[in-house]
């Protein structure tokens, strides 16, 4: 048995440090498959191409390393489009691998063949088809150090069908790969002096803390800058957990379902040093209308997100880390008390006017689930108003211990991300937790779960609505509720047992200790299926097309 | 914010893709290319691509940042304006009659065209200037009668060399 391309793939998967692939196989992939049960990789089969790009994508979000997923051509290929869509948006390292008919057959509309390159531009950092055997190892190792360096996200492989089965020598030694187009650019010293000036002789300065601090694996550092300068800091909703300080400098995280606090604090400061955030309009709302007194200094390593949407007066394009080291010591203290003991009666109004972090029963809930499972565990959570309440209520005490689809807004993402998650961290606890319009998308990873026997643990919230839409028609639309009802026809403690996952359903509002401690205590995988109230909204929440403090605090408003 | 017409001229791995991901970078953001040249360079491994869009005063600074994140594009300039050399190529047909015939051969002569191909009645024209200069020559024929046109868009080049620009 000769050398094939397909071993090629798995040479240069090995050299990369990639033991883990999430996958389904098909007609086109199987020189690949083939030749993966020789290896040491294991290719965990899940259900649905879509949930092979989420579990890659979790599993790169809970260990920082590139996660790596495999379908077939044609569908397969393209029903991983929404997980590299939504790994890109949120910046995570993922190489997708996609078989393709043989080459000779390109073009000609044959079985199960897709131009998925075509279609996955807009999605990804880059991506090749590979037409020459000789091309395999060089496209493969560029596709990695493309995922990883500078801004990461995710590249595409197409591997033709002959090109994996193409007889062939054994890769070569790693050579200069990277081309001339893709540099990673850093600004000088210099602007980083004069980011240190402004923030010295500023009196009302904020730190807002993005995903990006995480991805630069910065967290400690940019704890360090917090401890060392007692600034106030903000975070976006994918910069949650980057740094912990329990000493009242964390004002939680801004945008339209973000902390009023935390908000507020931001609109009236004088200088905002942002790091490794793109100012999406979720964190930002008007435009016009966010910050309009603040000096903006803003540190990212992709040059594009710098004025993109909020004029940056003092950019940094380069590395985070690098950034913030070069920073600490210039920055010199300063007596901001007015500014401080402002931000403290601020804090103490808001609480007395959102109780319960604004999430009701639903919050409380959360805690108590938190509270049930080990430290260190993770949170995986969906979109809707279970991401709201999970990110406003779950205490985040590490970088990874919440994950959630911040910029795509996937639903279905929570399962299936988890399964990733898991298999990239064994050792730490695992949680999905979910609502019920988002489980149904990925409901078929139960069977995933149930097959490998994974520990995770999956809160379903049940409020046999599509919430967030609710809420959204509730407030903006009259309450003219239309096609949002999902009922209460699932039984999905039934569903649950039906692929061997045991299950209890308890009420959210009125919940016995029972279920939790349940869901705690089981060994392997457990549902919770959590019932609640459709009018357990969450606010305070922005309406469309207001400033990011005009927020309302409940439908009286 | 002014709209007005920029020219880049970028260079860029010659391989195939390369073109609609540059397309992607334009039509995701909105803009319209209105005109657009692809051909090699003297190193067949590297094409120049250039386009022209219709853009507002950010355009160019936040357009060529989108484009450097492509791993084949190499190299983008902005040649807009008076220090670079505009040419485009336009083809056209335009009707003969005994009495027309004088005054088109002095056009043709003025305006520096020259004739492609030609039968009794039907010129075909060809004309190399500026984007205005070949808007000119299309505006004095038309009364004659142009039947078709067909142009390249722009090519560009910088005006002044520098000794040590690679040959592309």
């Amino acid at each position: 048995m000769g050398t094939i391309g397909a071993d090629i793939v798995i040479q240069i998967l090995r050299e990369q440090g990639v033991d883990v692939i999430f996958g389904f196989p098909g007609a086109n992939s199987l020189p690949l498959n083939d030749r993966l049960m020789e290896s040491s990789i294991r290719h965990y089969l899940v259900r649905h191409e879509q949930a092979a790009a989420h579990a890659a994508d979790g599993y790169a979000r809970a260990t920082g390393k590139v996660g790596v997923c495999l379908s077939t051509s044609g569908p397969g290929a393209t029903n991983m489009v929404t997980g590299i869509a939504t790994a890109y948006m949120d910046s995570s390292p993922l190489v997708a691998l996609t078989a393709q008919v043989n080459t000779s057959l390109l073009g000609r509309d044959a079985f199960q063949e897709t131009d998925i390159i075509s279609m996955t531009i807009p999605i990804t950092k880059h991506s090749f088809q590979v037409k020459n055997i000789h091309d395999l190892a060089s496209n493969l190792r560029e596709a990695f150090e493309i995922a990883t360096s500078g801004r990461p996200g995710p590249v595409l492989v197409d591997l033709p069908r002959d090109i994996l089965a193409a007889q062939c020598e054994p890769a070569g030694p790693v050579e200069e790969t990277i081309r001339n187009g893709y540099k990673n650019g850093s600004d000088g010293r210099e602007a980083i002096e004069r980011i240190a000036r402004a923030l010295n002789q500023s009196e009302r300065p904020v730190v807002i803390i993005g995903g990006g601090v995480k991805l630069a694996n910065a967290c400690d550092l940019m704890g360090d800058l917090i401890a060392k300068t007692q600034l106030p800091f903000v975070t976006t909703m994918m910069g949650v957990g980057s740094v912990n300080a329990a000493n009242g400098l964390n004002l939680g995280f801004i945008g339209s379902h973000g902390f009023e606090l935390a908000n507020s604090i931001v609109h009236q400061s004088d200088f905002i040093l942002a790091v490794g955030t793109r100012f999406t309009d979720r964190s930002t709302s008007r435009i016009d209308e966010f910050a309009p007194l603040a000096t903006v200094a803003h540190i990212d390593i992709d040059p594009t997100s710098i004025s993109k949407n909020i004029k940056a007066d003092l950019p940094f394009t380069g590395d985070a880390m690098e950034a913030i080291r070069t920073l600490i010591p210039m920055i010199e203290p300063r007596d901001r008390t007015d500014w401080m003991n402002r931000i403290a009666e601020e804090r103490t109004s808001v609480e007395e006017k959102v109780p319960d972090r604004g999430c009701g029963p639903a919050g409380t809930f959360i805690r108590r689930i938190q509270e049930a499972l080990p430290d260190d565990t993770m949170a995986v959570a969906d979109v809707g108003l279970n991401q709201i309440w999970t990110v406003r209520s779950w205490r985040t005490r590490t970088p990874r211990c919440l994950l959630t689809s911040g910029g795509m807004g996937t639903m279905g993402f929570s399962v299936p991300a988890a399964i990733g998650a898991k298999i990239g961290a064994p050792a730490r606890s695992v949680v999905a937790i979910t609502g019920d319009g988002g489980f149904y998308m990925n409901i078929q990873e139960l069977a995933t779960i149930r097959y490998y026997n994974l520990p995770i643990k999956i809160v379903v919230f049940n409020n046999g609505h599509l919430g967030m839409i609710r809420q959204i028609q509730n407030l903006f639309f009259d309450a003219r509720y239309n096609s949002i009802e999902l009922g209460e026809g699932t039984d999905f403690v039934a569903a649950a047992r039906a692929f061997g996952i045991p299950s209890s359903r308890i009420r959210v509002d009125n919940a016995s200790d029972e279920g939790i401690e349940a869901l705690g205590r089981t060994d392997g995988p457990y549902l919770l299926e959590a019932v609640v109230d459709s009018e357990n909204f969450v606010f305070p929440i922005i309406p469309p097309g207001r400033s990011n403090v005009e927020m309302i605090f409940g439908q009286a408003d | 914010m002014t709209v007005e017409e920029r020219t880049l001229s970028m260079l860029v791995n010659n391989r195939p893709g390369v073109l609609s991901r540059i397309a992607a970078v334009f039509s995701s953001r909105g803009y319209n290319i209105s005109t657009l040249c692809v051909a090699e360079t003297i190193n067949p491994d590297i094409s120049r691509i250039t386009l022209t869009s219709s853009a507002d005063s950010d355009f160019t600074e936040k357009i060529k940042k989108q484009l450097y994140k492509l791993v084949d594009v190499l190299e983008v300039s902005d040649f807009s304006g008076p220090a670079f050399l505009h040419r485009e190529l336009m083809i056209f047909g335009v009707k003969v009659t005994p009495e027309t015939r004088i005054e088109i051969m002095r056009a043709i002569e003025r305006f520096g065209c020259r004739i492609a191909t030609m039968s009794q009645s039907y010129y075909i024209l060809e004309s190399t200037g500026s984007r205005p200069e070949n808007e000119a020559v299309l505006a004095y024929f038309d009364p004659f009668g142009v039947e078709e046109m067909n142009r390249t868009g722009s090519v560009a080049l910088k005006k002044i060399f520098e000794a040590a620009t690679p040959r592309t």
